[in-house]
């Protein structure tokens, strides 16, 4: 069962587009991330659930009921906001407190909800402090104990590691993601960065410009990015494109470019068939190109001439920037190969792991 | 985070003053801090601590028409002036006229201030209209009180007189009725000061209130508050300095008043306005009584010192600091 819908939502501010034609079914108890740059709508689109924006067009529904209309606080929703939004004045207890009182709940039940919170949340002994007096960290762990302890439909998340330390959102997100095991409640969690959506979700729903560009499982978006805009949002660093010309020779295609002639697989040439004008774009991961000949792997596959431009050692890896005429190439590759820049090398990838879009409407096309 | 680091590091190291100003190498800590104070010192000392002292000074004179002390009589002149049934009148006309004014004014200003702070179209013009009254004279919202208040022309009256109800002597009359200890006279001068003091507080508060983050508010909506508790517990307490800051401020300023009670009333009728400080004009430049009105004024500045300080220590104990 859908247990929040977006049905045909769209949202101006003035001229500008902030969410268009968004649909999208988010089930019960599913972790759903919505990904996208900077200014894609994403925060919009979690406002609207939140009761904070209305929709300009197109209903939002929770458990089936449109909720247009109805007013923040009879959503029963909770929302950890980007910055906290923690009351300055009140100290940690009171902060958390705050949503059970306004709920109109006894003060025995609120003291002992909101102790446990605190316990559960390492915050035990920091009950009496004001926000002020607590670390990044801490201060971030109020604003989750202030959602959790609403017990919600639905949990709204803004953005909430964005400002943490690396190391302290690692640990967060981890912890984040058994959160939701233990809660068994929704999560709608918004961020730009690829590396949370990736780790964190149960499915991705990625926008751009306020449109939404493709919704499914990481590793399906990962694998079969829906569109030119999400191949190269996803994965890091990101998929290697170049535009091709789709020939036919002896009854077999062909996506020629200036990096290299390459003859598709059946399916492939299938899905090609739907190219307009024979226009493509070609795109290939940074993990799908190896160094050296294809001898003796049984596979379809192409080699080329690349030279070496850049050689980034990441300890564990090594990103390689090649060039051939007036394309870049970006190769990850094992830290052991040594690489000189100017050097010429073969270069291979398996035909098998290419990806084809058309290059007028930026779909999918094999 | 790394931009930040960034910016840090790109920043050049602070050149130490001395550096740049070999002759400051000389100065001692203190040297250099009264370097920086002395011209403050010199406005306030000629200005406030001078004549402070000499008030002090003065009241244990009494003096001769032209303000020097003649006769030295000690705590004699403060003993009558302060204990004379006139100064118990005054100080009891000045506490009544601040608990007019202060707290209707505070309630308005605040109510202005929220009304202002909505986002509706034209907030801006009545941004404009509600803090207005800040560029207005005493002098000449005085006057323009006076004309409202006119017995017979006032649009005051006019306005009671659409209603049937009697006309009022606004600025004459020295009761209401028999029972009334206070007339319209001290309501009419407080009215103006609540109206020129309006746009002060309006400005204090509404700059305040656009201090307050907006997600405060949209967090308090998600957990369930309504409009009132909104109010309640986001806006008071984040407006709480403001609010200490215009209670201690207009508290001050209704012990100060001075102009619109000397072109409305005089101090008068029978001294139903006569307020401390009128009450120290009148006796130094009327009576040419310096000694007594010195006395009169050191006990003014006593009192809105003891005032200050009790709200600092009851009020600030609920006021938070962000």
């Amino acid at each position: 069962m859908a247990l929040v819908t977006f049905d045909n939502v769209s949202k101006f501010f003035g001229e500008v587009v902030a969410v268009k034609d968004f649909s999208l079914e988010i089930y019960d108890r599913e972790f759903i991330v919505l990904l996208g740059p900077s200014g894609c709508g994403k925060s919009t689109a979690l406002r609207i659930v939140a009761g904070l924006e209305l929709p300009t067009k197109g209903n939002i529904l929770i458990k089936d009921q449109v909720v247009n209309d109805v007013e923040p606080k009879r959503r029963d929703v909770a929302m950890v906001f980007q910055n906290y939004a923690l009351y300055p004045h009140m100290s940690v207890y009171d902060n958390i407190a705050f949503g059970l009182r306004m709920r109109g709940l006894h003060r025995r039940e609120i003291d002992r909800m909101v102790k446990e919170a605190g316990q559960n949340l390492g915050l035990g002994d920091l009950l009496r402090r004001k926000p002020g007096e607590l670390s990044g960290g801490q201060r971030q762990r109020v604003a989750l104990g202030r959602a959790i302890v609403r017990r919600p439909v639905v949990y709204l998340m803004d953005e909430p590691l964005s400002n943490l330390d690396a190391k302290l959102r690692v640990q967060t997100r981890a912890e984040l993601v058994k959160m939701h095991r233990l809660l068994q409640t929704t999560f709608i969690y918004v961020t730009h960065d690829q590396v949370e959506a990736m780790t964190m979700g149960d499915r991705i729903a990625i926008l751009e410009q306020g449109v939404l560009q493709q919704v499914g499982p990481p590793q399906e978006v990962y694998d079969r990015p829906g569109n030119i805009f999400v191949a190269g949002f996803i994965g890091s660093p990101a998929m290697n494109m170049f535009p091709a010309r789709l020939q036919t020779r002896n009854g077999d295609v062909f996506a020629d470019s200036e990096v290299g002639s390459f003859r598709l697989n059946p399916q492939q040439a299938q899905g090609a068939t739907n190219a307009s004008d024979g226009e493509v774009m070609v795109g290939v991961r940074p993990e799908h190109l190896y160094v050296g000949g294809d001898e003796g792997s049984g596979a379809v596959s192409a080699t080329i001439g690349a030279m070496v431009d850049l050689v980034e050692y990441l300890g564990n890896e090594a990103h390689v920037t090649f060039s051939r005429t007036d394309a870049t190439l970006v190769a990850r590759l094992d830290a052991r190969v040594k690489l000189k820049p100017a050097e010429i090398v073969p270069l291979t990838v398996l035909v098998e792991n290419l990806h084809l879009f058309d290059r007028a409407s930026g779909r999918r096309l094999a | 985070m790394e931009s930040g680091d960034a910016a840090t590091a790109a920043l050049p190291a602070p050149v130490p003053l001395t550096r740049r100003y070999p002759w400051l190498g000389g100065l001692s800590h203190f040297g250099g801090g009264m370097l920086f104070l002395w011209p403050s010192l010199v406005l306030f000392g000629g200005f406030v601590f001078y004549p402070l002292l000499k008030s002090v000074y003065l009241g244990f004179f009494v003096s001769d028409p032209f303000g020097h002390g003649q006769e030295f009589v000690g705590f004699d002149q403060y003993r009558e002036v302060l204990t004379s049934p006139d100064f118990r009148k005054s100080l009891g006309v000045t506490v009544l006229f601040a608990l007019y004014t202060v707290p209707t004014g505070m309630v308005l200003g605040l109510v202005f201030a929220l009304l202002a702070n909505q986002r509706l179209r034209g907030a801006l013009f009545f941004r404009t209209v509600f803090s207005s009254t800040i560029a207005a004279s005493v002098a000449v919202a005085a006057v323009m009180w006076l004309m409202l208040l006119n017995p017979s022309a006032g649009f005051v009256n006019w306005i009671l007189g659409q209603f049937d109800m009697p006309r009022v002597n606004w600025l004459t009359d020295p009761q209401w009725r028999e029972t009334w200890d206070s007339g319209p006279a001290l309501m009419a001068v407080s009215l103006t000061t609540i109206w020129l003091n309006i746009g002060f507080t309006t400005l204090v508060l509404l700059a305040a209130l656009q201090n307050i983050p907006q997600d405060l508010y949209e967090s308090a909506r998600v957990d369930g508050a309504s409009p009132w508790s909104l109010l309640r517990h986001i806006t008071l307490p984040m407006l709480s300095p403001a609010l200490l800051f215009v209670v201690v401020v207009s508290t001050i300023i209704a012990f100060q008043s001075f102009g619109q009670i000397h072109i409305l009333t005089r101090g008068g009728p029978l001294d139903a306005t006569n307020v401390i400080v009128y009450s120290i004009y009148t006796d130094a430049f009327i009576n040419f009584e310096y000694g007594a009105a010195a006395v009169r004024a050191v006990a003014l500045f006593l009192l809105v010192l003891a005032l200050t300080l009790v709200q600092f220590r009851f009020l600030a104990r609920r006021v938070f600091y962000r």
